[in-house]
């Protein structure tokens, strides 16, 4: 019950501050075809999604995530809408886990889309909400560290190796692994200087003096301009004053298919994963046909609640205000006072006896219910018996 | 304050004696003790000692920061981690081994069967060449299944090639080299990086000198 409480306190903020931030909520289906999922350039892979038949034998899958419905909803629903588009969402999406490790199959999520704007202020609007998400938060001691997969691309274009050294050179600088990037790059026949370059991409990561080091080592107009694009965000979001919660990290290449610029993540030291994810997906909307740029993050809303929970932050639920105790005559003044109670914002509970509780006031007791009115008269209910327990 | 994982056992050994050589204090390994935690007074570091399988799993969910294991467990396990260092020691190497006069036969058998502790880089591995084959997990002393009737051959581990000598197999393919690694958690390289930066450089400085 707690959980559930303090779940839907964090929804709730989050709801007021995307509101209030212009986006509008939508909830897509949570059974969609396969086809949505998987004729597109996918951040989930097929294997990871819990699929079922539908009366017809074709395949559907339990949503395995959000932004892929919202694109096609841009591209068909709201096609014809003015951009930008702002889209919220609250809502599960379902994945299949490794099984015993100890990740859950139904991930609570809530997140945005600002559909419509490739200018660096759609990115630094984005990032900003999500630090501010966790300010309302109330979450101590947050990171939001900011990569740019367009940098990685410009250099592998520029090396030209095929995919398959492509995918190998990735899954190293990804894990950070210097010696099999080490290995691969030895054997590969690129230019010593772009070697370097690659060689130096893990370590590429730190705060903003970083971008400058990046700066000097990028020959080739792709990084020169993935640097100048996370330089303007960085800007503006210094103006925002959130130039303490931003690092950098160059190497960041996951999902690198979907992405097409800035993509960020947001940590703490209190846990061992993200606690929330997105960034710019140019291609999607287009593949559903309407060519039109993406970005948005999503929070995942238990990964949340296990940081409140160790920085010890979580709220208990409050007890109940007011016990209206009710006489068998009198239920209709009971009801109409319990009303107005409630219509005053005091949560009121209306006694029924039990075999354990049959004394309304060691039932308020064991509740902690401070306050009882008994209302065993006609007249003004405000007169009714109220007492401290 | 930073938590290293440590597999238990040999690994642990050789770990403890590269961290004092990189400067950290280690005194609390020096009594003997059943304790799976230990705390450094000084250097406000926490060791856990773990079964080397279970080191990735530590440090995935941020739990230890900072993990020493055999590549081969990191292959196996597939975590998403960052791999910052090879360590040098517990060096083998990932070899598939049978009965010499299978050599040629083996693999057009229709369905080969691989005995081995490591059904995950067997799965890969036969995956990728497209190979169909049936794999028998075991938990040791995976010679034994082609020396019963188990299986036809095996994917282990090698060190010096001993045992597979001893008993008659012989390496029909090197997969791969693998040794001891540092890994690190994704979030805990950001959140903690000053403290881990400075490890590792001290760890690299150790194993250079």
């Amino acid at each position: 019950m707690d959980e559930c409480y303090n779940k839907r306190l964090v929804q709730d903020r989050l709801r007021e501050l995307f509101f209030l931030s212009g986006y509008d909520e939508v909830e897509t289906p949570t059974l969609e075809h396969i086809d949505v999922f998987t004729g597109v350039k996918a951040s989930i892979e097929q294997d990871q999604m819990i699929k079922l038949f539908d009366p017809d034998g074709k395949i559907l899958v339990l949503r395995p995530d959000i932004t892929m419905p919202i694109a096609r909803i841009a591209a068909t629903k709201l096609k014809t809408s003015s951009l930008p588009l702002r889209i919220s969402y609250i809502c599960n999406v379902f994945r299949n886990q490794k099984a015993q490790s100890g990740k859950q199959s139904e991930i609570a999520q809530a997140g945005i889309e600002l559909l419509g704007v490739s200018e660096p202020e759609a990115d630094a609007e984005v990032i900003a909400t999500a630090v501010q998400s966790f300010i309302n938060l109330e979450i101590k001691e947050f990171q939001i560290d900011i990569g740019q997969v367009e940098f990685f691309k410009g250099l592998i274009a520029q090396a030209g190796m095929g995919e398959e050294w492509e995918e190998e050179i990735r899954s190293h600088i990804d894990q950070k692994n210097m010696l099999g990037l080490e290995l691969v790059l030895k054997e590969s026949k690129i230019s010593d200087s772009l070697k370097n370059t690659i060689y130096d991409l893990p370590k590429l990561y730190g705060n903003g003096d970083m971008l400058k080091t990046a700066q000097k080592m990028s020959n080739n107009p792709r990084c020169e301009s993935a640097i100048e694009n996370i330089r303007e965000v960085y800007s503006i979001l210094m103006d925002f004053g959130f130039e303490r919660y931003l690092t950098f990290d160059l190497g960041m290449v996951q999902s690198f298919n979907f992405y097409t610029g800035i993509i960020f993540r947001g940590i703490t030291s209190e846990l061992g994963y993200p606690i929330c994810g997105g960034g710019r997906y140019d291609r999607l909307v287009n593949e559903f046909g309407h060519d039109i740029p993406a970005t948005g993050f999503a929070i995942g809303i238990k990964r949340i609640l296990m940081v409140l929970e160790r920085q010890k932050n979580l709220c208990s639920i409050p007890t109940v205000d007011v016990l209206v105790v009710c006489e068998r005559d009198y239920r209709q003044e009971a009801y109409c006072l319990v009303n107005k109670l409630r219509s005053d914002g005091y949560r009121t509970e209306v006694f029924i006896p039990t075999k354990q509780d049959y004394d309304y006031i060691s039932y308020a007791n064991k509740k902690n219910i401070p306050k009882i009115i008994h209302v065993d008269s006609k007249g003004s209910h405000e007169m009714s018996t109220i007492r401290e327990v | 304050m930073i938590t290293i994982a440590l597999a238990k056992g040999r690994l642990a050994e050789e770990a403890i004696l590269l961290l004092k050589k990189a400067g950290v204090d280690c005194t609390a390994f020096n009594k003997p003790s059943r304790k799976l935690i230990l705390l450094s007074p000084t250097d406000n570091m926490r060791f856990i000692l773990v079964k080397p399988s279970d080191v990735p799993t530590y440090v995935d969910h941020g739990i230890a920061d900072i993990g020493i294991v055999g590549k081969d467990t990191l292959l196996e396990e597939g975590h998403p981690l960052y791999e910052l260092l090879d360590l040098g020691y517990a060096k083998c190497k990932i070899v598939i081994a049978g009965f010499p006069d299978k050599k040629n036969s083996w693999i057009t058998h229709a369905h080969t069967r691989v005995a081995t502790k490591y059904p995950n880089i067997a799965q890969n591995y036969f995956s990728r060449l497209g190979e169909m084959v049936d794999i028998i997990k075991l938990n040791g002393s995976v010679e034994l299944g082609p020396l019963t009737g188990l299986s036809d051959i095996i994917l282990d581990i090698m060190e010096s090639g001993k045992t597979l000598a001893e008993n008659g197999l012989v390496v029909l393919e090197e997969i791969c080299d693998v040794s001891a690694r540092l890994v690190v958690n994704r979030v805990s390289l950001k959140t903690k990086s000053t403290a881990i930066k400075e490890l590792i450089k001290a760890i690299e400085k150790a194993l250079e000198g």
